[in-house]
């Protein structure tokens, strides 16, 4: 991933326009490759509309078509490369915006950050996180979608997690939290809350620990890196910071789209509030130790 | 001669002492006989009766009006009023001249103005006769002063015109009339159609009896009362004599009816005693009254009584504001309500019904205002005495302090309108531009991505509740289950009974909070108009659409609504978890509201904290924040076009701080010439090293000591600011 060093919004501000920049002549290029390619696809199809009025395949055309499949291949790929260049760009600009309210809320002691921007800023990060677009019959990698991290994976320093941590009376929660170092000699993660930044940071030893998925998985092409319905998960209750035990009862369809899940909740009559929709980023695999993620509502309702 | 006819005027006030209908339309009928009597008479006779008001129109005569030859020696006075005996060669008593001679003049009129006058002569009549009968001194002389106008006015063939120290109606605003009909709106709003009529049809009959009232004459009212009282009853009542009382017998005079010339004052003057005197007669004639109406009389007319009593008297009462809005009850409006009402098209027209609600209103009310001009008009209006002391209403102390500090710092000076506007235009101007601010925007206002689902239609607030008596659409009753659902998963520790009977009820009414036609959160409330309050019950949003913005802008909603009702404070039993909202809403912990009003009224809950909000007439809370908003950036802008005047910006000294480490010494102090920038601003070293205070005989000393305080002054706030290092001494 990219990270960068920013001081001042000016800085970002400017990072970000030099993007666009390059952004914006990509996708000229894009074009141009686009229409390019078209002509050549139209000939190849040409080429077969004519092989079929003549019944046969004559070794002139065997030969014509293979020599357009290969330019059209080799220019296939240049519009390709050029498509995830102009993709990257889209993720650079991403990362330096997240960077950037992540230093604001960092800088922003005498000012901290209401609540419900926060949950604003959680819902557009992960609508805006990276769709894994692989080559073909590449697997995708470990924290696309609800593929796991490696089992020796450690997560950088501003990354999301999932954290499990003592709640103030008795109980332990998932909570969301951010990296803030890893120690490698005791093997523990140092997290902040995502909510209380000002509160005490947490030192949890990795299995406490679980990265969220750093990319998103298209439903059309990796439908294996998404959660089944019926699976049972952890999912962050909307408008909340927690994660609680969930069941998957409708996938995402357009890889913009979220998990439609039933969290588990005492509460309700049937035991499972109504659907509620959770983004691929906050939904991940099931640490099921005890049975947890029944005080569910007690956390969320005091929060009106 | 026919001045022993009997005074129907006197007949009327004596009858009227008490209010009785019946007397009263005796004389009125028998005054508008005798005019249409005198109507019909032949043209000569009408001439002769004209001449004893009439002045002779011979030259240099200054006779007023015929007078019959011999005195009239008590003549047989037939009741078809020939008494005319006279002829218009008849001599006049007092001047000679002959009677044609007092009429020549009105020959040519036409009928209708010689019916007038002939109407004007026998409210003449009628007021000489029962001058006699009057004994108060005061009430006589009104008398008196309208008989000479009237026959001034048919002398000089004019139509009387009442000036002087009077004045002239209507004498208060509002009128009685516009204050009862705000009082039933203000406390019967919130009833049932059936309960609203019968409080409407009191009113009614209130104001119809201070129509016909006979006040008492200030002689007559008890001595009690203090001087100014006294002086100030004596205005009251002559200027209802003359504008109200005797006009209503005396047709030609004009007429105003009692309760939309008069205001607060006649009523509190009056009331106690009317009312007593209006109870007295109800039970006097309780027997003859059919059994519908002795309810109505006996039983709801004494507590409308009480109850306006109370906001006659008084001071800050809403009924008197003179900008008295409220809307009318929900089912005369059946628009900001979703209570429906089937049975409205059946309902007569009442006055009320006129009154259409558009769901724009709310843009009728000024928001804060921002136009400094406007500001101060409005403080001089306030500093005003006598207007200062009609405007109790909060809102005016609340412009008045803000104003009067304003006034301290700019002795006076104002901003002016254009750069205000232009300002404003600059403003609205940049939120089109791009910077980092709106980029990464987190501090927008708490409720301002509701504002903005509201206004794509996103999201709907209504105002819901039950009936008993009305059919209440299915929308609303599913509406109102879905809210019962929202409250009792979300208030756990309420019992779910508890819930439904209370957002069932019809006396309580919940705003609700819709997406996609299903509630995801509301306030139950219920209104006590009559105690001046809103108990806050239930207020929840669903879990998974909190904290976004939504629980503000239903508060916000809530308080519009209020202000629209005419009710200024919200009371609530907060628990633990709730105290951090109402907060932020507005509530304290203190509680201003006097304890009598909402004691016994308002639920009480144990390990509950009672919290209270006051509302502010002038403000449109769900537009609060983007005020503020506004004028903070304005006042940022108008401090940065400031600076831009002031020509240049000196870094500061720094020879201090880099010395003071120093073992050597270093400076201590400095001459002041050499401090940058110092010499510019005019001063100049005192002309004596000597005496460092400049002499006044100088020439320049009143420039210089102008300057002197000024960079006193600057010194001082430097200082005050506390964290600039500052030059001593």
């Amino acid at each position: 991933m990219f990270h960068l060093n920013m001081t001042t919004a000016d800085s970002a501000a400017a990072l970000v326009e030099e993007r666009l920049k390059e952004l914006y002549h990509l996708i000229h290029q894009i074009q141009e490759e686009r229409v390019k390619n078209e002509h050549k696809l139209n000939n190849i199809s040409r080429a077969h509309e004519k092989i079929n009025q003549e019944d046969k395949m004559s070794p002139y055309y065997q030969q014509k078509l293979r020599n357009l499949y290969t330019t059209a291949v080799s220019d296939g790929e240049v519009e390709e490369e050029l498509i995830r260049k102009a993709l990257t760009k889209i993720y650079e600009i991403q990362s330096i915006r997240n960077e950037r309210s992540i230093q604001s809320r960092h800088t922003g002691i005498s000012e901290t950050i209401r609540i419900g921007a926060l949950m604003k800023m959680l819902q557009s990060s992960a609508l805006t996180l990276p769709i894994w677009v692989g080559q073909p019959g590449e697997k995708p990698p470990p924290l696309c979608g609800a593929i796991p991290a490696d089992p020796n994976y450690i997560a950088k320093v501003g990354d999301m997690v999932a954290a499990l941590v003592r709640g103030p009376e008795e109980g332990e929660n998932w909570i969301l939290a951010e990296v803030v170092s890893y120690n490698a000699a005791t093997g523990k993660y140092e997290v902040d809350d995502i909510y209380e930044q000002q509160k005490d940071r947490h030192q949890l030893s990795k299995r406490r620990v679980v990265p969220l998925p750093l990319m998103r998985a298209s439903p059309e092409s990796d439908p294996q890196a998404l959660f089944p319905k019926g699976s049972v998960v952890m999912a962050l209750y909307p408008q909340t910071t927690c994660f609680y035990k969930a069941i998957v009862n409708q996938l995402p369809v357009p890889p913009s789209d979220e998990y439609e899940v039933l969290f588990e909740d005492p509460s309700y009559a049937e035991g499972y509030s109504p659907p509620l929709n959770v983004a691929q980023r906050y939904v991940i695999s099931i640490r099921d130790r005890k049975s947890k993620g029944t005080q569910s509502t007690s956390a969320t309702t005091s929060q009106l | 001669m026919e001045m022993s006819e009997k005074s129907e005027a006197g007949a009327a006030s004596e009858g009227a002492s008490k209010p009785i209908e019946i007397s009263r339309q005796i004389s009125l009928q028998r005054i508008q006989q005798r005019k249409q009597q005198l109507k019909n008479w032949q043209r000569n006779k009408k001439l002769l009766k004209l001449a004893i008001y009439s002045a002779c129109q011979e030259e240099d005569c200054k006779c007023g009006g015929w007078k019959t030859p011999t005195p009239p020696q008590k003549p047989p006075n037939p009741p078809d009023g020939s008494v005319s005996l006279a002829n218009f060669t008849d001599p006049c008593r007092s001047c000679t001249h002959v009677l044609e001679s007092h009429v020549r003049h009105l020959e040519n009129l036409p009928e209708d103005e010689i019916n007038r006058l002939l109407s004007m002569v026998v409210d003449v009549e009628n007021i000489f006769m029962s001058m006699p009968r009057e004994e108060d001194p005061d009430t006589k002389r009104v008398y008196c002063y309208l008989f000479k106008l009237l026959r001034k006015c048919i002398a000089g063939m004019t139509r009387p015109v009442i000036e002087g120290p009077l004045g002239q109606p209507p004498f208060e605003r509002p009128s009685i009339a516009k204050a009862v009909t705000n009082f039933v709106l203000y406390k019967f709003g919130h009833l049932m159609p059936r309960e609203w009529q019968t409080m409407h049809d009191l009113a009614k009959m209130f104001l119809h009896c201070l129509n016909h009232w006979y006040f008492e004459s200030p002689s007559v009212r008890k001595t009690d009362a203090t001087y100014e009282e006294m002086s100030e009853y004596k205005v009251l009542y002559t200027r209802w004599l003359v504008f109200c009382h005797v006009p209503a017998f005396c047709d030609s005079l004009p007429h105003h009816e009692t309760t939309l010339v008069f205001g607060r004052s006649l009523l509190r003057a009056v009331y106690r005693s009317v009312c007593r005197q209006l109870m007295d007669k109800c039970q006097s004639e309780r027997d003859r009254m059919p059994p519908e109406k002795k309810i109505l009389v006996l039983t709801h007319f004494p507590r409308f009584l009480s109850l306006l009593e109370e906001d006659v008297y008084t001071q800050d009462s809403p009924i008197w504001d003179p900008d008295f809005k409220q809307l009318p009850p929900s089912h005369l409006q059946g628009i900001t309500d979703t209570v429906k009402v089937s049975s409205q098209s059946t309902r007569k027209p009442g006055e009320f019904e006129k009154v259409t609600v558009t769901p724009n209103e709310k843009e009728s009310f000024t928001t804060v205002n921002l136009s400094p001009g406007f500001g101060k008009k409005h403080l001089r209006t306030d500093g005003n005495a006598a207007s200062a002391s009609e405007k109790k209403e909060p809102s005016g102390e609340v412009v008045q302090q803000s104003e009067a500090k304003r006034r301290k710092i700019e002795e006076g000076e104002d901003v002016p309108e254009s750069v205000v506007a232009d300002i404003i235009a600059v403003i609205s101007e940049s939120k089109k531009m791009v910077g980092p601010e709106d980029i990464f925007a987190e501090n927008a206002a708490r409720d301002e991505a509701a504002k903005q689902e509201e206004r794509r239609g996103e999201i709907e607030f209504h105002v819901v509740g039950n009936s008993l008596t009305q059919t209440v659409s299915k929308r609303t009753m599913m509406w109102l289950i879905g809210l019962q659902n929202v409250f009792s998963h979300q208030l756990p520790r309420m019992p779910r009974e508890y819930i439904t009977r209370l957002v069932f009820d019809p006396k309580h009414k919940t705003l609700a909070l819709i997406k996609d036609n299903r509630p995801i959160g509301g306030i139950c409330f219920r209104m006590f108009p009559t105690q001046g309050f809103t108990e806050i019950v239930f207020c929840a949003v669903i879990s998974n659409e909190q904290v976004k913005g939504y629980g503000t802008h239903l508060m916000n909603h809530l308080k519009d609504y209020h202000v629209r009702q005419n009710i200024f404070h919200f009371l609530t039993f907060a628990d633990d978890f709730a105290i951090g909202y109402f907060k932020k809403q507005g509530f304290s912990k203190e509680i201003t509201l006097s304890r009598s009003h909402y004691f016994g009224f308002i639920k009480d809950y144990e390990a509950a904290t009672l919290m209270h909000c006051e509302l502010q007439a002038n403000i449109v809370y769900t537009e609060f924040t983007a005020v503020i908003r506004k004028q903070k950036e304005i006042v940022r802008k108008l401090v940065e076009r400031r600076q831009k005047v002031v020509q240049k910006v000196h870094p500061g000294l720094t020879c201090f701080k880099e010395q003071s480490g120093n073992a050597n010494g270093g400076w201590n102090k400095i001459p002041i010439e050499s401090i940058p920038g110092i010499k510019k601003t005019g001063w100049q070293p005192p002309a004596s090293s000597l005496s460092p205070t400049p002499s006044t005989s100088d020439s320049k000393s009143a420039d210089n000591e102008g300057l002197m305080s000024a960079l006193k002054s600057i010194l001082n706030q430097a200082r005050n600011q506390g964290i600039i290092y500052c030059i001593q001494g």
